[in-house]
């Protein structure tokens, strides 16, 4: 556009036209403005959507929390940072934020391993490789409250098919309620998101594997690196950049999934699998008391941004951020 | 060149124009379809008064509900009656939601739990001179009519009451006779009972405790039993005093020191329930006549259903929950939204009702004292017999945060030991006056 502006002053200047060369400059000038503007005014829809759809509720929640708010009642009352001093200082909120930190960490670091080795198998050559990489999504692609479901029977205490099988093979005496005691809650819980966390990583690293390039792998080879060398030294640098932005996705939807626990403990027993998500639920739900609800959700929102910032410094720092290059 | 330019401008406004006459249109046409129902077009619909009404069924795969706003529609030619099936599970938070954001609907199903909280908010309709209208008031005992009031002695009407349930104790008829047992009829016997039928080497357990989502409901049940009040005469919460405190220890013991129930107790619900009673895993189960089709239908002649058993019987208690309908105050169509609820509670409709799946004890007089409804089942007879000692949650502002979590919170910390039984009716005292 500029090369256009340009290109019209100097046609008109050669073209012997008797305007004084200031004006056509000005012109020049203000169009270049205006194209300037434009650039912004593309822009705009997009950031609207995003100013509407996230700025405005993350904005409302943050003045929220500032207020003494039951959704029954008409009329709130401000009360500044007092839900978060009442929320930081209630024990069951801090069983919960060290409840969330265990679930996220936990499940996230399984479904990076496995999700991992689910990724280098499925990328092997074996027959019926396309149906096996189709039939791994099922988990994923499972209803979380038909996975709780289904899962609650498996690990039930007195008729679940997981106490079934270790009894059958004899590596217990008597079934476990696994749901039901405060030491095998929550790990029952991690179990089931394990399970359908895993096929989301492995899709997502294999599709990363399998823009590798070939030579890339054979110039390795020539070179004298064997299969685990080759994958450490070329395939995981390159696998890195995906590997990071699955992780920080999955961190953020974990600390902030609370269906399973909703459906198979509801926070229980004895507050073993409540997270803040599900602290904040009960708070505003049947509590009636938003604006601690909020401030729970704010203090949550905090912490995932420290976790999400440092993540992303400590994987910049080690060229992670690079595609490998 | 210029009149190029000049048409494209033109052409330019003119979209942005038609775009913005578009978007009016469709905002335009939207409003005339929320004022008038979804359901029919303008024209056949433009007469009617539309009649928002929200629900809930305990059986989901037979909407009767439906088959009743159907019914209803087709008697009323100038009502429309706009039904809005919510599961459960979401039902408080939706009306809490649709409160929230001004948007409740004109009538809804309700909880006795609930009108605490919502009345007052005042956001519920007063139907005292409604009703007072209404031919069958009186078909109606007062013990009824109170469980739509709130707990403030002058207390308006805010519920019609509509379906009632009681709680009683099923028990394994076969399991009873193995073990040469007589169903229980006292606290004593009941503990014997489930003492003889316990032994966890077969995976065998004298009672089903609830301890999972929905089990302040036999907790309450078994309270009352106890001969435990949560207020006193004077309206005063007493929950937490000497006599309730022992009784609560007697409950938890089933499953901390007799070890009666089985070890899923802390967390099984109704599903669980049912299937370790069913399986024959526990012998005895406290619930309503709700389960009883379906526990029938498993067990037959094996089922036996006996009144709650009592520490004494000579006063006997038990626990008992009213549904029944609300209006809210926000309704812009009372007269119509009137109409609709007061039809819910004809016998008529009632009877339907009660007779589905879906179906509860029901209220009218009329009903209760027809040989199809004493002479049912043994559920039903049951129920009717308790009614005349069945106590509903008292209706303070905490009842529902109570059933949503504190009672389970703090059940699981008293059956783990982390609390005594003080402990944790302290809390559930403080949460009902909160």
């Amino acid at each position: 556009m500029n090369r256009q502006a340009n290109h019209s002053i100097v046609g008109r200047r050669t073209s012997g036209v008797n305007e004084p060369l200031t004006v056509h400059v000005k012109a020049a000038e203000k169009k270049r403005k205006r194209t300037g503007l434009s650039k912004y005014l593309y822009l705009l829809p997009a950031a609207l959507l995003i100013v509407g759809v996230i700025g405005y509720p993350i904005v409302r929640a943050l003045i929220l929390s500032l207020y003494a708010y039951n959704p029954l009642s008409s009329g709130k009352t401000f009360v500044g940072l007092k839900n978060y001093v009442g929320v930081l200082s209630d024990s069951t909120f801090l069983k919960a934020m060290s409840n969330t930190a265990i679930w996220v960490i936990g499940c996230v670091f399984f479904q990076v391993v496995f999700g991992l080795l689910g990724a280098v198998l499925l990328n092997q050559n074996f027959r019926g490789r396309g149906v096996i990489r189709g039939l791994t999504l099922i988990p994923w692609a499972t209803p979380s409250v038909l996975a709780a479901m289904m899962w609650m029977w498996i690990l039930d205490g007195n008729y679940g098919l997981l106490n079934d099988i270790l009894m059958r093979i004899g590596l217990i005496v008597h079934p476990i309620p696994w749901i039901s005691q405060t030491g095998t809650a929550m790990a029952s819980l991690m179990l089931i998101d394990v399970w359908q966390g895993i096929p989301y990583f492995a899709v997502m690293l294999l599709a990363a594997m399998q823009t590798i390039p070939g030579d890339l792998l054979e110039a390795a080879k020539l070179d004298g690196a064997g299969a685990w060398k080759a994958f450490w030294k070329v395939v995981f640098p390159l696998m890195l950049p995906t590997l990071m932005i699955t992780t920080i996705l999955r961190i953020v939807w974990t600390a902030s999934y609370m269906d399973l626990m909703m459906v198979v403990t509801q926070g229980g027993p004895a507050y073993s699998t409540l997270t803040i998500p599900l602290a904040s639920y009960y708070r505003a739900y049947t509590d009636l008391k938003y604006g601690e609800a909020t401030a729970m959700a704010g203090i949550q929102a905090l912490l995932l941004l420290i976790v999400v910032v440092l993540y992303l410094r400590l994987m910049s720092n080690k060229g992670a951020l690079d595609n490998g290059k | 060149m210029q009149a190029k330019t000049i048409a494209k401008r033109f052409i330019g406004k003119s979209k942005t124009l038609l775009s913005l006459l578009t978007v009016a249109s469709l905002l335009a046409a939207c409003s005339t379809a929320t004022e008038e129902g979804s359901s029919a077009g303008p024209s056949e619909n433009a007469k009617k008064t539309v009649v928002n009404y929200w629900y809930w069924l305990d059986d989901a795969s037979n909407n009767t509900m439906e088959q009743l706003i159907q019914k209803f529609n087709e008697s009323h030619a100038d009502i429309e009656v706009v039904g809005r099936m919510i599961p459960f599970s979401d039902y408080q938070q939706m009306l809490i939601n649709s409160v929230s954001t001004n948007d409740p609907p004109d009538v809804a199903r309700f909880k006795d739990w609930w009108i605490g909280q919502f009345a007052e908010s005042h956001l519920l309709e007063k139907l005292d001179d409604y009703a007072s209208k209404w031919e069958y008031k009186n078909d109606i005992d007062d013990v009824f009519w109170n469980t739509g009031r709130t707990a403030d002695p002058n207390s308006p009407i805010y519920m019609m009451p509509h379906q009632f349930i009681t709680f009683y104790l099923y028990y394994r008829k076969d399991l009873f006779e193995q073990a040469n047992l007589k169903p229980p009829t006292t606290f004593d016997e009941f503990l014997h009972a489930a003492k003889t039928l316990t032994d966890p080497s077969r995976q065998q357990y004298g009672f089903a405790y609830r301890g999972g989502s929905g089990g302040q409901d036999q907790w309450y049940a078994f309270m009352l039993a106890g001969g435990a009040r949560m207020v006193d005469e004077n309206g005063s919460v007493v929950i937490n005093n000497a006599k309730a405190v022992e009784v609560n220890q007697w409950y938890i013991d089933l499953f901390k020191k007799h070890k009666v129930t089985p070890p899923t107790a802390v967390s099984d619900g109704f599903a669980q329930l049912t299937a370790g009673f069913q399986a024959g895993t526990t012998a005895m189960m406290a619930h309503h006549v709700g389960s009883y089709e379906t526990l029938h239908k498993a067990l037959g002649d094996k089922l036996g259903v006996v009144p709650m058993p009592q520490a004494d019987p000579s006063h006997p208690a038990t626990m008992g929950t009213m549904t029944g309908n609300v209006m809210f105050q926000s309704s812009k169509n009372k007269e119509a939204a009137w109409e609709f609820l007061s039809w819910l509670s004809s016998p008529e409709a009632t009877d339907i009702l009660s007779q589905s799946t879906n179906g509860q004890l029901p209220v009218l007089n009329t009903l209760t004292s027809k040989p199809e409804y004493t002479s049912k089942n043994d559920g039903w007879k049951i129920s009717i017999e308790s009614l005349k000692f069945a106590h509903v949650w008292p209706p303070f502002k905490g009842v529902g945060t109570i059933a949503g979590h504190t009672w389970k919170d703090n059940n699981d910390l008293a059956l783990f030991g982390k609390i005594t039984s003080k402990e944790m009716l302290d809390q559930i005292a403080k949460t009902l006056l909160e």
